[in-house]
């Protein structure tokens, strides 16, 4: 296992796919909800000023914590799925699949070890996300801090970033069934949508992939808090696609 | 090492379909220890699709498919330390440098860290990489791809080896370096399955040629005997005109 988690992290590491989704989403995420935040304290008017106002679910370090809350819902799931995409995916459009046979590794132990160091990168760009989010806020002045007021919101926003990437690891199971980046994306861009109409229609709570953006606006007008066990969902529906992944690999052929 | 009672590569009554062909149609083929066994044929003879069997990548519809005397679907992962290919692309993953890729290959199959760094020096010498060696796969030309991929399947010294058109991408100091490296293997035991579509160059190495056709063997060419390319024709010829009889 060691040899395959080895191998792993030398080809994320040097992937220039990860390094960019890693970049985008610890500089793009806290500059975005910086940026929301100040247009909706700046009091405009318009659609997007109206937008963000929308989206504060409170005042200071509350609302643009929660700013990045609901950024890093949505868009950790697209930069996650992507680099998730490309882990599974690349060894079909790299044609590397084949030489990944016939080994003393068997190809369940590599498709584990790519979760294993997936798992490692999600933890690392969480917290690098949510303490990005915390400098910047402090560099501009959100509002007056105290660890023990804020840091509860700066945990929220950790597990929300490590549950929404989480739950992008069950990509990895599209991109190896479909052999490629291809559908792997298209399936990030379906679900994605999916969750918005599950919102919509009032059942979002019950849809897993659902579940950050929901816990990102808890405490909104009209929003039901999200319950335990549809919280419980998040780490069984990433559970069983990594489940799932792994038994792709432990029986596929190539072809 | 393996199991006594079958050779070390071992096709039994083996058969694969696809989409209702007969990729491989019921083909008996076994491979020596210290032999080199080519198998020659037209695109879409079945010699891949025969690899790919041999090395667990698909699963038999019917027969038997041996390596080191396990199937190869249920052949032990330790097994497989004993086992080097390269069938269609070279192991080089495009982020890696040389040197990266090799140690990869060399920890997937099964080389201890302490002796990592060893082997990859030696194979890096050995397959003339030396100048490219922190330079990225994906800037290498085709043809040192192939030697990076050559060298990946090599670098842990098997004592099976099963290659798919080796000397692809290769110049022609490349396909003498193949040669020799065959022929050097085989001296050490090593049992080799190769594939071409170049007759005259596996006639300077194989102690037998298989001749495939529609998926089965149609014939065997006699590495010494002259004008390969006329026998291989009428092998192919005389059992494309059999098939249209038999309807």
């Amino acid at each position: 296992m060691i040899a395959a988690i080895l191998v792993e992290w030398w080809k994320m590491k040097r992937s220039l796919v990860t390094l960019t989704a890693t970049a985008l989403m610890v500089i793009l995420l806290p500059a975005m909800g910086l940026g929301f935040f100040s247009v909706a304290q700046q009091g405009g008017t318009g659609a997007v000023a109206d937008k963000a106002r929308a989206m504060l679910v409170g005042e200071g370090w509350a609302g643009y914590l929660g700013a990045v809350d609901q950024i890093a819902a949505a868009a950790m799931f697209v930069g996650a799925g992507v680099v998730v995409a490309w882990m599974f995916g690349r060894e079909h459009a790299d044609r590397t699949f084949a030489a990944l046979f016939a080994l003393p590794v068997p190809r369940a132990t590599v498709a584990t070890a790519k979760f294993i160091v997936l798992s490692g990168w999600a933890i690392v760009l969480s917290a690098l996300v949510a303490i990005v989010t915390t400098g910047l806020g402090l560099v501009v002045d959100v509002g007056p801090f105290a660890i023990a007021t804020q840091g509860p919101g700066i945990v929220r926003l950790f597990g929300i970033a490590l549950s929404t990437t989480g739950l992008a690891l069950t990509i990895g199971w599209v991109a190896s069934v479909g052999r490629g980046y291809l559908p792997a994306i298209g399936a990030v861009v379906l679900i994605l949508g999916a969750a918005q109409v599950s919102v919509l229609f009032g059942t979002g709570g019950w849809f897993p992939f659902a579940v950050p953006g929901l816990l990102a606006v808890t405490g909104s007008d009209g929003i039901p808090p999200v319950n335990a066990m549809q919280i419980a969902l998040v780490p069984l529906t990433a559970g069983l696609g990594i489940l799932a992944t792994v038994q792709w690999w432990r029986h596929a052929e190539v072809v | 090492m393996g199991r006594p009672g079958l050779p070390p590569v071992a096709a039994q009554e083996l058969v694969r379909w696809f989409d209702g062909d007969r990729a491989v149609d019921g083909l008996d083929l076994d491979v020596q220890a210290g032999e080199i066994h080519a198998v020659v044929g037209l695109n879409g003879a079945g010699k891949t699709t025969l690899m790919r069997l041999l090395l667990g990548m698909l699963r038999p519809d019917a027969g038997r498919a041996c390596v080191l005397g396990y199937d190869a679907t249920d052949m032990p992962p330790e097994g497989w330390t004993h086992v080097g290919h390269l069938i269609e692309t070279p192991f080089a993953y495009p982020e890696l440098t040389v040197h990266e890729n090799i140690a990869a290959a060399g920890l997937l199959h099964g080389l201890d860290r302490s002796r990592l760094s060893d082997a990859i020096d030696d194979a890096v010498d050995r397959f003339g990489l030396e100048r490219w060696r922190h330079r990225r796969a994906r800037h290498l030309s085709l043809g040192n791809r192939q030697r990076l991929g050559l060298a990946s399947a090599l670098m842990h010294e098997p004592s099976v080896l099963i290659l798919d058109e080796p000397a692809n991408a290769l110049d022609p100091a490349g396909v003498v370096f193949i040669r020799d490296l065959l022929l050097a293997r085989k001296e050490q035991g090593t049992a080799i399955l190769v594939s071409s579509h170049h007759l005259d160059e596996l006639a300077r190495v194989a102690d037998r040629i298989t001749v495939m056709h529609r998926g089965g063997r149609v014939g065997m060419l006699d590495p010494s005997g002259s004008e390969l390319e006329k026998r291989f024709f009428a092998l192919v010829f005389e059992a494309d005109l059999a098939q249209e009889q038999a309807r």
